[in-house]
């Protein structure tokens, strides 16, 4: 909502500054969003007199010309020819910054001095063209005087941004109201006595209204022997003020009262009424209409129309039809006041995609009870503009008369809630300066009746939050509140996420946030079979675009497209990871699921570049190593890795599934040659994936330590050659097979292949603690025990010992 | 006797004189103090002499491999003393390289700043809520007083998936949930994703949302600005100036838009706070009864205050981030920043 402080001014004298002002209304909920000072920094552009006029010696077009500007007098060249010796003109002095950043210099202009520049309205921005320079009428302002405030012209913009419960101030009066309401002023009101002529409004036109559940009140002047002609220049600029385009004298007073009542008013050429009769009701089905704006819309049987004795004329509160707009001919007019139901035209607004000034008003509810005087006031103004007689008496149909409900209001309640001390003659009188029926019963029980205009006051807590809002929100003073205790700890669902997101940065990832929509075929670079569950994705009923259409199914995707952008930038070391939530659809009646996944992608070099660095690239167990780290992190254990059935987007000899007992919990691996392509990635990739509602199930709430032992340890080799099919974990398993409480730890501490190892064969070479927690292992119990290891890997696994 | 006891101490002093480094004397120890090493072998004659000499010269023995041991162990404490001074004098690192770093990655700054808030609001006795993203439209409207067809909606751009169902518009459905599963006393906080059909500079289709929501006896309007006024400074620094100031939402009243005090400007106003000098952070308000009521509380005998923002711009503000389509470009060489 658009509003001017001078208009403002007209209706509440308060004494604020503009930016003051501002401050109040934004504090009153009214929130300023910006505010445009007209004329501001124009003070050295003044009123001043041409004393002499001369022809410039050196140019025919230009004159020369001794200016006063009330202190001195000053020499300027001037280019215009609407002028002459005596007219009282605008002079632009040395240092004034005229619209569009012109500065005014001193300057010599073909040989001659110019100490400043007269001015036309378009070089101020006060209009769009100009033919020459302004010319004041004489005395307008005594030389000197900044041309803005000479002109009255001095004024500030201010833009407010309503909230939609507000609507009673869509209008200079509401916001005025509120204004007066708060520094206890008067509300000055324009009077609405009106001029009327001898004949009765009922001899000239009708109104009946089939639709009352949409349309309660409708009401109607008639105003005959007008002329159609441009608006004054007083009513030109005040709606150029706040935007809106002057039209003529008709169009431009209807505009202006709704801006001042917040009444959307129409006008109609009544001669182009069929029966001079208007019939409010619902369209018909597929009932086609041209707006104003020349525009033929399709309407349905919900949309209310104004018709006349055949056809629509209007689509009601939305905007007028072309077959009786208000043209330079016409000379009789219906104009209406009426009343729409917000929910009908919010409807029809919104399906025609139509939002006028009209129907924003409408659409969030209008004053019932000012219907008449808002046509009324706008009926005198179009007699006193436009010459034309007005009938007497109004038409006003209103069978949707309904009075407004006294509210039960409680003061100590207001008090008790909002954290404030008033006394309660204090908070009466808040809601009286609001303008509410404030009566106290014998009892002291307090009943409130709010203002017609606020459609927005129907509850106590509605009172309350009016007392909270006048008294002013900084009154309330900051409190601590004393509540019961609450102490409820972080579920294990977010202090493990927390612990793993914590472990994974700390393991050199950094967390990226991929938008939770995807494009539909992004499973389809997976590779995916077409029973793949992930091809099942939740659409969006109205994407913004294509890529953004479908819920993901799969993190893995977006980290890809993550992983390929960043390649392009030439970051090629990249340890990224996201930690988010997937969507699959409910099954049956369920809602869907969203679990919690977590997705890793490595690429590039494992420690960076650097002097003191091997510039080694990550492989298949720096991921792996990952998901043991995260394992670890959570004590779970039963873990197998299987490298049967590799996902689709994985290299089938380079990755695995990660399982827990039997159930699946994961996949690493190595991004799948075609799958890095369809990415259009150019490095190997690896990837992990875990499910983290899983890990949550999985994981130990208690770890178990025990204390290590205190005497000394023996540590054994076996180098050993096993067939390539041979899994080096088999050679593990075998020795902890070995179930003695002496073996502390087996590690794989070498794997060759190559030189003196045969093909199809791998060296692999295992490092034993022995060590007991009871004493110190003798020699020939630590050489028997492995013995038998190693008779063990021979026979079980057919291992030769190199 | 006494000649060959004195010949092999001048002889060792030499030798121990001569000697040069630890190596040299630990060979000259055992040559002479060793087992079978030269005094060991002199003592051995020592039987052969006369009862009256024996003790003079036993005592001579041990003089004498007493002044060994000395000028040994002297010896070698300045040979050990000298192997340090020459390592200390040839080795040297460049320390101008780069040092080793070990491998550091970074949480996005959305989770950087959700965690920051609970960790505050948790020291408030705030417990974290979580809810669905795919929500009802009830919960994201209705029970939150939107009825169907109400302007409110229009403030909330909503991307709609098949069945009643859509992308939560806010945080707030989290808020019914858990006062649908919990009386009073409530104190949560509910860090989520949210989203709205709308994406341009300012504006993504994805963003976070913390909701908090307290619920007890005789809560008030001026314990919400109590609570807001710690949380605010503890985020923002001790002295932020917060103000609130009348605003409007379906599920609060009174309702109203919190600011702080530019924390670019420090309210002088900049282009950030388009010259007011205040920033606006959040939205908060008094629940409003027709919340309880869809929520089956007694509003008589309860009250409460719910409270709501968006995570990037607390992150804009906090890291001076002008554009929030960085938050979302994940490139890396943002995102280790942090």
């Amino acid at each position: 909502m658009n509003v001017t402080y001078n208009w403002l001014k007209e209706f509440v004298d308060f004494d604020a500054s503009p930016d003051d002002l501002a401050d109040l209304l934004t504090m009153l909920g009214l929130e300023v969003e910006s505010m445009v000072k007209l004329g501001e920094g124009l003070d050295d552009v003044v009123v001043a007199l041409v004393e002499e006029k001369r022809q410039h010696p050196n140019a025919d077009k230009l004159s020369l010309c001794r200016v006063n500007n009330g202190v001195e007098l000053l020499d300027v060249v001037c280019g215009a020819q609407n002028f002459k010796q005596g007219d009282t003109v605008v002079l632009a002095q040395i240092g004034a910054l005229l619209p569009g950043d012109f500065k005014i210099k001193r300057s010599k202009i073909r040989g001659e001095e110019s100490c400043g520049m007269l001015c036309s309205e378009k070089e101020l921005g006060l209009a769009e063209e100009s033919a020459g320079i302004i010319v004041l009428p004489s005395g307008i302002a005594p030389l000197g005087t900044p041309v803005f405030s000479a002109l009255g012209r001095k004024d500030t913009l201010l833009e407010i941004g309503l909230t939609p419960n507000r609507s009673d101030c869509l209008s200079v009066i509401g916001i005025a109201r509120d204004i007066a309401a708060k520094l206890g002023l008067k509300l000055k009101r324009h009077s609405t006595a009106v001029v009327e002529g001898p004949e009765s409004v009922d001899s000239f036109i009708g109104v009946s209204i089939h639709s009352p559940e949409i349309c309660p009140r409708y009401a109607a002047r008639y105003i005959s022997g007008c002329t159609i002609a441009p608006s004054p220049e007083w009513l030109v600029k005040r709606l150029n003020a706040i935007g809106i385009r002057s039209i003529n004298n008709v169009v431009d007073i209807t505009n202006l009262i709704m801006m001042e009542s917040g009444q959307p008013l129409h006008a109609f050429d009544c001669d182009r009424l069929a029966g001079r009769r208007i019939v409010v009701r619902t369209a018909q089905e597929d009932e086609p209409f041209t707006t104003l704006d020349n525009q033929q819309r399709v309407l349905t049987s919900t949309d209310l129309v104004i018709c006349d004795a055949e056809r629509p004329v209007a689509l009601a509160g939305v905007m007028g039809g072309l077959n009786s707009e208000i043209e330079n001919t016409t000379t009789s007019i219906l104009l209406e006041s009426a009343f729409f139901k917000p929910a009908a035209i919010r409807k029809t607004a919104k399906r025609l995609g139509l939002h006028t000034e009209s129907s924003h008003r409408f659409e969030r509810g209008i004053d019932i009870d000012g219907v008449p005087r808002a046509l009324d006031r706008a009926a005198s103004l179009i007699v006193e503009l436009s010459g034309g007689v007005m009938a007497r008496g109004v038409v006003d149909v209103y069978p949707g008369r309904c009075d407004r409900q006294a509210i039960s209001f409680r003061p100590e309640k207001a008090n008790e809630l909002i954290g404030i001390n008033l006394e309660r003659d204090a908070v009466l009188d808040i809601l009286t300066r609001l303008e509410c029926t404030v009566s106290t019963a014998a009892d002291g029980a307090v009943s409130v009746i709010p203002p017609h205009y606020r459609i927005d006051i129907e509850r106590e807590i509605d009172l309350i939050e009016e007392v909270a809002r006048l008294n002013g929100y900084d009154k309330i003073p900051a409190t601590m509140p004393v509540s019961r205790v609450v102490s409820d700890l972080p579920t294990r669902h977010q202090e493990i996420e927390k612990q793993v997101r914590n472990l994974l940065v700390n393991n050199g990832m950094t967390e990226v946030i991929n938008f939770s929509f995807t494009a539909p075929d992004a499973v389809g670079k997976l590779l995916l079979s077409d029973e793949d569950p992930r091809r099942c994705a939740i659409k969006l009923a109205n994407p913004l675009v294509d890529e953004q259409s479908v819920m993901r199914t799969t993190l893995l995707p977006g980290l890809l497209e993550t992983t390929a952008r960043n390649m392009s930038f030439r970051s090629l070391d990249l340890k990224l990871f996201e930690m988010r939530r997937v969507y699959h659809p409910g099954v049956g009646e369920n809602m869907p699921h969203e679990p919690l996944c977590i997705v890793g992608a490595i690429t590039g070099s494992r420690d960076g570049d650097g002097w003191s660095r091997p510039n080694e690239p990550v492989d298949f167990f720096d991921a792996k190593g990952i998901v043991e780290t995260v394992l670890e992190l959570l004590d779970i254990g039963g873990i197998s890795w299987s490298p049967d059935t590799p996902e689709t987007y994985f290299h089938p000899g380079k990755s695995c599934r990660v399982l827990a007992g039997r159930e699946q919990i994961g996949s690493v691996g190595e991004l799948h040659p075609s799958v890095q392509k369809n990415f259009g990635i150019e490095k190997p990739v690896y990837c992990f994936e875990l499910d983290f509602e899983k890990l949550v199930k999985l994981s130990k709430t208690k770890k178990t330590i025990t204390a290590p032992s205190r005497f000394p340890d023996s540590t054994r080799d076996i180098a050993m050659l096993i067939p390539e099919e041979l899994a080096a974990s088999r050679i593990v398993d075998c020795i902890k097979a070995e179930k003695s409480k002496e073996i502390e730890n087996v590690q794989i501490f070498d794997v060759y292949r190559g030189k003196g190892v045969a093909e199809g064969y791998k060296s692999v070479a295992v490092r034993i603690r022995y060590r007991s927690f009871e004493r110190t292992l003798t020699e020939e119990e630590i050489s028997a025990l492995h013995q038998r290891i190693i008779s063990n890997l021979i026979h079980k696994l057919q291992v030769t010992l190199r | 006797m006494r000649e060959k006891l004195e010949q092999l101490r001048d002889g060792a002093l030499q030798a121990i004189a001569a000697s040069s480094g630890v190596e040299q004397l630990q060979e000259i120890r055992v040559r002479l103090l060793g087992r079978k090493g030269e005094l060991t072998a002199l003592m051995k004659g020592l039987g052969a002499l006369a009862a009256e000499e024996r003790p003079i010269v036993g005592q001579l023995v041990n003089t004498v491999r007493d002044d060994i041991e000395t000028a040994l162990t002297a010896a070698l404490m300045a040979a050990e003393e000298m192997v340090i001074s020459d390592r200390l004098r040839s080795e040297r690192v460049d320390i101008s390289l780069p040092g080793r770093h070990p491998l550091k990655g970074t949480k996005h700054p959305v989770s950087l700043v959700i965690e920051e808030i609970c960790s505050i609001f948790a020291g408030l006795g705030f417990a974290v809520a979580e809810g669905p993203e795919i929500e009802h439209d009830w919960y994201n409207f209705e029970a939150l007083n939107f009825p169907p067809e109400h302007p409110a909606r229009d403030m909330q751009d909503t991307f709609f998936v098949e069945n009643n169902l859509l992308l939560r518009t806010h945080t707030s459905p989290v808020q019914i949930r858990t006062m649908l599963k919990q009386k009073p006393p409530v104190r949560i906080i509910a860090p989520g994703t949210v989203y709205r059909c709308d994406s341009d500079a300012t504006h993504s289709p994805m963003f976070h949302q913390i909701e908090g929501l307290m619920v007890d006896k005789c809560v008030t309007f001026g314990d919400l600005k109590g609570i807001l006024t710690v949380f605010t400074n503890q985020l923002f620094g001790q002295k932020t100036g917060v103000r609130l100031r009348p605003s409007y939402f379906p599920f609060t009243e009174p309702s109203a838009e919190v600011d702080i005090a530019c924390v670019i400007c420090g309210g002088k106003g900049c282009r950030v706070c388009k010259n007011s000098g205040w920033l606006e952070i959040l939205g908060a308000g008094m629940v409003d009864p027709e919340v309880y009521r869809h929520v089956q509380y007694d509003a008589e005998n309860i009250s409460g205050f719910a409270f709501g923002m968006g995570i990037e711009r607390i992150a804009m503000l906090k890291y001076g981030i002008s554009d929030m389509r960085l938050l979302f470009e994940n490139d890396v060489r943002f995102l280790r920043q942090f």
